[in-house]
């Protein structure tokens, strides 16, 4: 019975760390992909179109994470598609992705000063340009910070896929743990990894917005 | 959310249950792989080895059976709490995962003959004295959710009255927490109280009393009769041979009751 903590074990960890690595990316191209347009929408002059994207947020943000989750694993396969766990849970992050980043930047799209719309729109305009080159370089500034932030909540909340059985870091971890019976090396190792990954991305988030606020 | 979670496996696990299903041994045969759902995090029946490979009584019993069917093995892995949405959303073709028979469970599934039996205890250091479910009035106690341990600790309970109850989510999480001494008692099946001591040797547990002993089997979907009866027939030959014995003293230490013994 293993009772010790292999090399093995630590590269099976490194694998499940890039899995996580994987499903973010997952969540944040496919939240970005599918978020930005309902940001967009949001504030567009259509108030059917604010409205039910509002509902398709609103009802994302109110299912929690491993249901989404179960949803796209179990449901799918009631529905008679086999899916396998990974591109479940790219679906279920991606959902879940772009319903937060979309309120991030519908509110990043906002706080740009009025003053800026009518200035641009003096200048003749249209709305799509000035969406493109007034208001969007503005409010990418605005939502550097909390879009960082978000990230590190999906590289945490990747985690989540240990309910459907995907390979990511805190399932591995809890595998091993469960046949070692180490759980203070096991976890600490998932926890600086997870610190790996995520550190870097505050520390770029603090870098890109020094660098954008003297440009 | 727990409460959400169940709702929603109740949900889809009752929709697919009312499809009619084909005949998965065919279909086994023809993939030329049997995809079997073990728990590779519930020692000693499914773990992972040194190598970081799954290893066990059930992964070794598992790979009896697929030699014998002659075809490959696919080990899926799953948890406690998802073996059974696993099979009915044909993810794998067969359970086996410590899987005991239960009645809320064999409204839904399907089980071969048992191959096995899991003892559930209550284990504590030894300087406490707790004979029978009568002394654990006024003490809590750590378990897993929804395993027969819980089931046969919430039955005992309830006749006692004052058992503060404390359900974890895995197996791991109930034993991380009695090895660190967060909890003191535990309800689990017997194994599970020789590694908490491995895990922690000045925890110092000992196996009180034995709460139920309960038979497992291989869980597959319903309405199976072919693969039902291939894996009867297997269980079987194989009690009858002592290999089914031979794995579970490898891994237990102790042997299966004499039904399950062979000649």
């Amino acid at each position: 019975m293993g009772s010790s903590v292999t090399i093995a074990h630590y590269i099976l960890m490194l694998q499940g760390m890039l899995w996580t690595i994987g499903l973010s990316l997952m969540g944040f191209v496919g939240g970005t992909i599918v978020g930005l347009p309902i940001a967009i929408g949001r504030i567009s002059q259509s108030k059917a179109l604010r409205r039910s994207l509002g509902l398709y947020i609103a009802l994302i943000q109110g299912i929690p994470l491993p249901i989404l989750m179960f949803l796209c694993y179990f449901g799918i396969s009631v529905a008679g598609f086999n899916v396998p766990a990974l591109v479940a849970a790219g679906m279920a992050m991606t959902a879940y992705a772009s319903a937060y980043l979309a309120e991030i930047w519908r509110g990043s799209l906002q706080s740009v000063p009025k003053a800026q719309w009518e200035a641009a729109e003096c200048l003749a305009l249209t709305r799509l340009q000035r969406m493109v080159h007034v208001i969007l370089p503005q409010a990418v500034k605005i939502s550097i910070p909390p879009t960082i932030g978000f990230l590190v909540q999906i590289v945490k909340n990747t985690s989540y896929a240990v309910v459907i059985g995907f390979a990511e870091l805190t399932y591995t971890a809890r595998l091993i743990n469960n046949s070692t019976f180490k759980p203070f090396v096991v976890f600490t190792v998932a926890a600086v990894l997870y610190f790996a990954i995520c550190f870097p991305l505050s520390h770029f988030s603090r870098r890109l917005e020094r660098k954008l606020k003297r440009a | 959310m727990k409460r959400f979670i169940a709702a929603t496996l109740l949900a889809a696990t009752s929709l697919v249950a009312t499809m009619a299903h084909a005949d998965s041994l065919a279909d086994i045969k023809k993939a030329g792989t049997i995809r079997v759902a073990i728990d590779l995090g519930a020692p000693p029946y499914g773990q992972l080895d040194e190598a970081g490979k799954p290893a066990g009584s059930d992964v070794e019993a598992a790979n009896e059976l697929a030699k014998d069917l002659g075809v490959k093995l696919e080990i899926v892995p799953v948890s406690g709490p998802n073996r059974v949405p696993f099979l009915l959303t044909n993810k794998a073709d067969v359970v086996m995962a410590s899987f005991s028979i239960t009645d809320e469970r064999k409204k839904v599934i399907d089980y071969s003959d048992p191959y096995g039996v899991v003892p559930t205890v209550v284990g504590a250091p030894k300087s406490q004295a707790l004979p029978d479910f009568a002394s654990l009035a006024g003490k809590t106690i750590a378990v897993t959710r929804g395993t027969t341990s819980d089931q046969a600790l919430t039955k005992g309970a309830k006749e006692v009255g004052g058992v503060n109850i404390v359900r974890y989510e895995d197996d791991a999480t109930t034993n991380t927490a009695v090895a660190t001494g967060q909890q003191d008692l535990i309800a689990a099946a017997a194994s599970v109280v020789a590694q908490v001591n491995r895990a922690n040797p000045s925890r110092d547990l000992e196996i009180k009393f034995v709460m139920s002993s309960a038979p497992y089997a291989i869980g597959i979907r319903k309405n199976e009769a072919e693969l039902k009866a291939w894996l009867d027939q297997w269980i079987k030959s194989k009690i009858a041979s002592g290999e089914l014995n031979t794995i579970y003293k490898k891994h237990f230490g102790i042997e299966l009751p004499a039904e399950y013994r062979g000649k």
